[in-house]
């Protein structure tokens, strides 16, 4: 996994991180593009609000990367950009990494002291994150 | 390559031929019903057949698993003539019977007899039931399978009456073919699976197990079934990959190294190949490159996607198909020329991006969905090329590269080029888009044209990105869209075209800037600062060299280094911008970008008076590294639309000290404390909510709101605060901003602007509600204020200033003149002061009006004092009170009105001749002590006697006492009523209040005395004296006698009786004379009419005046004598009654 990102509701981003500092903007372009893909998704999405799936899949590949989405019912969203070598790494794989971001996520916006919609800056959230990162690196 | 089931005949063969080609055409004539095997559902499906001689050599292979089911025979005929039932029986049924045994030895049940009739044997009826060849045939071998044994007359011999023996024919093949597929389907199948278990045995060939499902992959497609055909390619797809990505080193899969042939070839994907099977053979016959084995399946993947009109997934399936094959290259590790997987990556994206274009309609978004990042990779692809060549700008390709040119392109192949439009036009749904445009080149083609100059190169990349930016548009990915712009940005920079690039990267900037990606805004800031400085445009460099610094997102370094730059570019700007004649507004720029609004705050006092001034406080960030001087900066205020109370609100809120956090808290939930309680008042339980109206929400949308890049409206500034030349430093800076309040108003602040140089830096929105403030003019006015005022003794009093917006000087003062007998005071605040003489009382007070100031509103305590009147006076005194003020000429009068404290009458009594005078003091509103009461009378003869109790100690009086003195009249009695008609009597007593019991006021009061000398006497008395009986008449004997003389002659009686009481009997009123006489006797006759003690009945005396004889006066005339001068002695007296004899018995 090399990046991660928590966009909020406005698509602003309140959280990025990568493991690779050298392609760092690279990244956050593709990150910011693949926004494109999940706004299409959650309007697809939008007729049934009963099977809503927080899990959006993949959101589109390049030759390097794989980029993965995830909306939680905020419409905050999570992005995960992944090495496309790793072929090992599954689907489920990939759910349980956003279902562990999400479970994170909610940790550091439960703060009474953060305010929605601004940018996380808790060091425990930062440290959890680099540290799933990490493992599935 | 022809894929067609095979069918065997046997038996008469020279027969069989000759029908052969009648049945063969007639088999795809229509379709049949397919009922297939699991549950799927049924299918219509054409067949198609070919036929060969009955063969034993394939039923070998089949019964040794070694079949293959394209190959496999899947139906057997065995065909007759006889029609001798002898000649069956002779040779026919045992060569059918071994036929049979040899088909059933294979274990294959799927035949057919078919007996052949020359004879039209129905014409002749002498048959025996059962007797035909074709019923023993059926008796013999179709006991079970009675509809594989079937006759047709011999369409050559009997053209007309074949027809529909012949159409049953060909329906039961085709019924026959089906039936025999369900089966060996299932079991072509279960073979497959066998085959695949093995797959990690020493010697299995995954080149053998593909040609193995591929087949049965054939055969789906020729059923009719592409997505089932779909579904074996795509299983084998991902058997591949399995193989190569995980067990690829594995010392068993001996066949992979047949895949791992360097690629000295990288032809791409052709989906218009007119031999599908043409890499089939090669596969099976030399053997294939990775590169090439893939690209046959994806042909054949993607042929089968669009028979079953699945254009879109061929799209969506590409990309992943490159990406997986690239890894599955460098997995292998497969020697290939630099570039080479550029070249086939271009080649196979630009081959599907022209079937897609062809075949689809522009408003399937879906299909465009797919095809924007091909678009995109297929031009990222050229610029590895380009870069990999020498082709992009600037460069000129060495002769190494040159070399790799050459390589390349016989790398990439070519199309066949007259196998077009074969492959397109199978499908029917696929047209040519726009047949006056020239056809298109085959994608290798383009791509070495490409490769071959630098024009080209240029020319296909910018097509490319144009493509695939208008297509990201097309489907709405917008942001990708800006991404590609980048990217085409750069090139035309390196073209050295900077003004086009300045779009792209202005439209990049303001998505990013719209959603806040700071750190990829202030990239892009970097490249259009290039850009401009490229072009010269001072003002655009300028402005984009500021924004720059403001980036914290940047380096100090970089941060600094545009610092100066902006600096030294704003210096020369001001001669530059008067030579070149700009758009208009071009000077201005966000401020946002460059400073941050943290507080507004208004200094002075609320209301600000119209031409005082407005002081307001600016707390603004600045962003830039280091001090900056900006010459002005205006804060425009405008007048407010919005009500008052709203506005004032907000001038309180940021009044407050903690105003920034107010405005921080307004985006934090608004929690709320909930308790609730028990019936019996104990808490049930205590919680949080956030009752929170959905229309606020705390986080501010702007996705949709499109940020501009540089401010073009400029608000109204008629009327603002400002400050001039102020250093600005990094980091949060307090500014004062004045400017005179000129309008009268409620005015709210609306856009600040900083200026440094030509250059106008203006607010989009300020960051929070606008502080309001309130600029006023208003009058001054003073009044008195009272409550019920009492007369006679100390009343407070308050005077109420309201400043207005008057500005009064030091010694401005209130002169306040009073009425006659009203006197005024200033109340003195404490209450220990002893308490002040009536002398401080003036009728002229000026009251000071110190450090007053405007919209002052101040209330002066007076104490105001009024002689209490001294006589009763039914209306209540009506005083008044002028002020002068200074700021009004014309003074103000205000009528006052007072109520008597207290009030006094007197009453005059008889007792035979002596007179006596009460004097009632009658206690009102206050709470009064009195003392010293006195009468006086300067009459000469008049005495007036005190019969009061002495000492006299200070008697209370309060509302609704009241308190009475008693004198007794002596008058001489030489001075008789003629000379003194009036007798004036001066009542005086002092007062006090209980609250000052010291401070001693009079109260004088004036009677006149009249009538006071008694003229006559009343007696009455009834007989019998004793034992009145009840309803018995009594005798009442009534005296009048004159005390004094008098002129009165002419008297009249009357008995006033209450009739309850009382009866007259007879009259009740009479008239005497009392002329010459002194007394006159009256007799009446009474009954009382109620047992008791009962009131005598009361006499009144009256003048009275006998009517005249003119007619003005005919009629008499009675006048009361006033209570003075008639004297009733028996007034009060009682008779007692008894009950009468008769009724007691």
């Amino acid at each position: 996994m090399s990046f991660v990102a928590v966009i909020g509701k406005d698509n602003a981003p309140m959280y990025l991180t990568t493991s690779d500092m050298e392609q760092e903007l690279d990244l956050q372009y593709h990150v910011h593009a693949a926004l494109d893909v999940v706004e299409e998704k959650c309007l697809i999405g939008k007729g049934v609000p009963e099977s809503k799936e927080l899990y959006l899949g993949l959101l589109y590949s390049t030759e390097n990367h794989k980029i993965y989405g995830f909306v939680t019912n905020s419409r905050v969203k999570f992005i995960v950009v992944i090495d496309s070598s790793n072929v090992a790494l599954r689907e489920n794989e990939v759910r349980a990494i956003f279902r562990n971001l999400h479970i994170l996520y909610t940790d550091a916006v439960c703060n009474p002291f953060y305010i929605p919609g601004e940018s996380l800056t808790s060091k425990k959230f930062d440290r959890a994150v680099q540290k799933l990162m990490s493992g599935n690196a | 390559m022809q894929i067609k089931p095979i069918i065997t005949y046997s038996g008469s063969c020279p027969l069989f031929r000759s029908l052969e080609s009648q049945i063969l055409n007639a088999i795809p004539l229509d379709t049949c019903e397919w009922r297939r095997t699991f549950q799927r559902p049924t299918k219509h499906v054409r067949l198609e057949a070919q036929t060969l001689q009955f063969n034993v050599a394939p039923l070998e292979k089949y019964k040794q698993g070694d079949w293959s089911i394209l190959e496999h025979p899947i139906l057997h005929i065995f065909v007759t003539e006889c029609n001798d039932v002898d000649t069956y029986k002779a040779t026919i049924r045992e060569e059918i019977d071994a036929w049979l045994k040899v088909l059933t030895s294979y274990g294959i049940s799927d035949w057919m007899i078919l007996l052949v009739e020359t004879l039209d044997m129905r014409k002749t009826k002498n048959f025996m039931p059962r007797t035909t060849v074709l019923d023993k045939i059926r008796l013999d071998f179709g006991t079970k399978n009675d509809d594989r044994c079937i006759s047709v007359l011999n369409p050559a011999k009997f053209e007309q009456k074949s027809t529909e023996s012949f159409r049953c024919l060909v329906q039961r093949i085709r019924f026959l073919m089906l039936t025999s597929y369900n089966r060996n389907i299932v079991k072509y199948e279960e073979l497959i699976r066998s085959k695949r278990e093995k797959r990690n045995h020493e010697g299995w060939d995954f080149r053998q197990y593909f040609f193995m499902q591929e087949d049965l992959a054939l055969i789906f497609e020729k059923l009719e079934l592409p997505t089932e055909a779909l579904i074996q390619y795509d299983e084998l797809d991902a058997m591949f990959s399995q193989f190569i990505m995980h067990t690829g080193f594995n010392e068993k899969q001996q066949w992979l190294s047949h895949f791992k042939r360097p690629l000295s070839a990288f032809h791409g994907i052709c989906l218009t190949r007119l031999d599908k099977f043409e890499m089939r053979e090669k596969i099976r016959e030399e053997g294939v490159s990775l590169l090439e084995f893939r690209n046959y399946l994806f042909e054949r993947q993607a042929y089968l996607l669009l028979t079953s009109n699945e254009i879109p997934e061929i799209a969506k399936r590409l990309l992943d198909f490159l990406f997986s094959t690239l890894r599955e290259v460098e997995f292998i590790k497969l020697e290939c020329q630099e570039g080479a997987l550029c070249c086939w990556e271009f080649v196979c994206a630009l081959e599907v991006l022209q079937l897609c274009e062809q075949a689809m309609e522009p408003n399937e978004v879906t299909c465009f969905q797919h095809c924007a990042p091909i678009w995109n990779l297929a031009k990222d692809k050229l610029y590895e090329l380009g870069k990999l060549c020498g082709l992009l700008p600037g460069c000129t390709p060495t002769s190494e590269q040159l070399h790799i040119v050459v390589q390349l392109s016989s790398g990439i192949g070519d199309a066949p080029p007259d196998q077009q439009q074969q492959f397109l036009q199978a499908t029917p749904q696929l047209r040519d888009r726009s047949p006056n445009r020239k056809p298109k080149k085959s994608a290798a083609q383009q791509l070495k044209e490409a490769l071959g100059s630098n024009q080209a190169f240029q020319k296909l990349y910018l097509e490319l990105a144009e493509l695939a930016i208008s297509t990201y548009k097309h489907v709405t990915r917008l942001r990708s869209a800006r991404l590609v712009g980048l990217d085409l940005g750069n090139f035309y920079c390196s073209l050295n075209e900077p003004h086009k690039a300045v779009g792209f990267f202005t439209d990049l900037l303001r998505e990013l800037k719209a959603e806040n990606w700071h750190m990829l805004s202030s990239q892009t800031l970097l490249e259009l600062a290039n850009c401009y400085r490229k072009m010269g445009d001072s003002l655009a460099y300028t402005k984009t060299c500021s924004s720059i610094s403001c980036c914290v997102e940047l380096e100090t370094l970089v941060r600094t280094f545009y610092f100066d730059e902006f600096l030294k570019s704003l210096k020369t700007l001001k001669t530059t911008l008067s030579a070149q004649p700009s758009s208009e507004n071009a000077n201005f720029c966000v401020l946002e970008d460059h400073f941050r609004i943290l507080d507004i705050e208004v200094l002075n006092q609320k209301p600000i008076i119209q031409d005082d001034h407005v002081l307001v406080q600016l707390k603004v960030e600045s962003l830039y590294p280091r001090g900056i001087v900006a010459e002005t900066i205006k804060l425009c205020y405008e007048l407010q639309a919005t009500p008052l109370e709203v506005a004032m609100e907000n001038v309180s809120l940021t009044a407050t000290p903690s105003a920034p956090k107010v405005k921080e808290s307004a985006s934090r939930l608004k929690v709320e404390l909930q308790l609730v309680y028990k019936q019996d008042n104990r808490l049930h339980s205590a919680s949080v909510a956030c009752d929170m109206p959905k229309s606020k929400q705390p986080v501010r949308r702007t996705s949709s709101t499109k940020r501009k890049l540089s401010p073009s409206v400029q608000g109204d500034f008629t009327n603002f605060v400002q400050a001039e030349n102020i250093a600005l430093q990094p980091g949060v800076n307090c500014i004062e901003l004045k400017a005179k309040a000129t309008r009268v108003g409620n005015w709210q602040f609306k856009q600040l602007c900083v200026s440094m140089s030509s250059l106008e830096f203006l607010s989009e929105q300020l960051p929070f509600a606008a502080p309001c403030f309130e600029i006023s003019t208003k009058p001054a006015s003073a009044s008195l204020e009272f409550k019920t005022l009492i007369a006679g003794i100390v009343q407070p009093i308050s005077l109420n200033v309201s400043g207005g917006s008057f500005i009064f000087p030091p010694d401005a003062k209130i002169t306040l003149r009073c009425s006659k007998n009203l006197r005024l005071r200033l109340a003195l605040d404490t209450k220990d002061t002893p308490p002040r003489d009536d002398a401080t009382f003036e009728s002229l007070l000026q009251v000071p009006l110190l450090q007053f100031k405007s919209f002052e509103e101040r209330s002066i305590a007076l104490e105001v004092l009024t002689d209490m009147p001294g006589r009763k006076v039914s209306k209540h005194h009506e005083l008044h009170i002028a002020l002068s003020c200074p700021w009004s000429r014309t003074e103000l009068q205000i009528p006052i009105e007072f109520q008597p404290a207290m009030e006094a009458t007197c009453r005059l009594h008889t007792c035979g001749t002596q007179k006596f005078l009460q004097v009632i003091m009658k206690g009102l509103d206050a709470h009064l002590l009195l003392h010293h009461a006195k009468v006086k009378c300067d009459v000469p003869g008049v005495q007036l006697l005190d019969l009061n109790p002495m000492p006299q100690q200070p008697i209370e009086i309060y509302k609704s006492l009241t308190v009475t003195y008693l004198y007794e009249i002596q008058v001489e009695p030489l001075k008789t009523e003629h000379e003194l008609p009036i007798v004036k009597v001066h009542f005086v007593i002092k007062y006090a209040t209980l609250t000052q019991p010291e401070v001693w006021r009079s109260y004088g009061c004036a009677f006149d005395l009249v009538d006071y000398t008694t003229l006559f006497k009343l007696q009455a008395q009834l007989e019998p004296n004793e034992l009145c009986r009840l309803r018995t008449v009594c005798n009442m004997n009534l005296k009048i006698s004159k005390v004094h003389e008098n002129p009165y002659t002419d008297l009249m009686y009357e008995v006033l009786n209450d009739q309850n009481l009382w009866a007259v009997c007879g009259r009740s009123a009479g008239v005497v004379s009392m002329k010459d006489v002194d007394s006159h006797s009256i007799s009446l006759d009474v009954m009382p009419l109620s047992t008791g003690f009962l009131p005598m009945p009361s006499i009144r005396l009256s003048k009275y005046t006998a009517g005249g004889k003119s007619k003005t006066d005919a009629h008499s005339k009675v006048h009361p004598f006033p209570p003075g001068q008639v004297y009733n002695s028996t007034k009060s007296m009682q008779i007692h009654v008894i009950a009468s004899v008769a009724e007691n018995l």
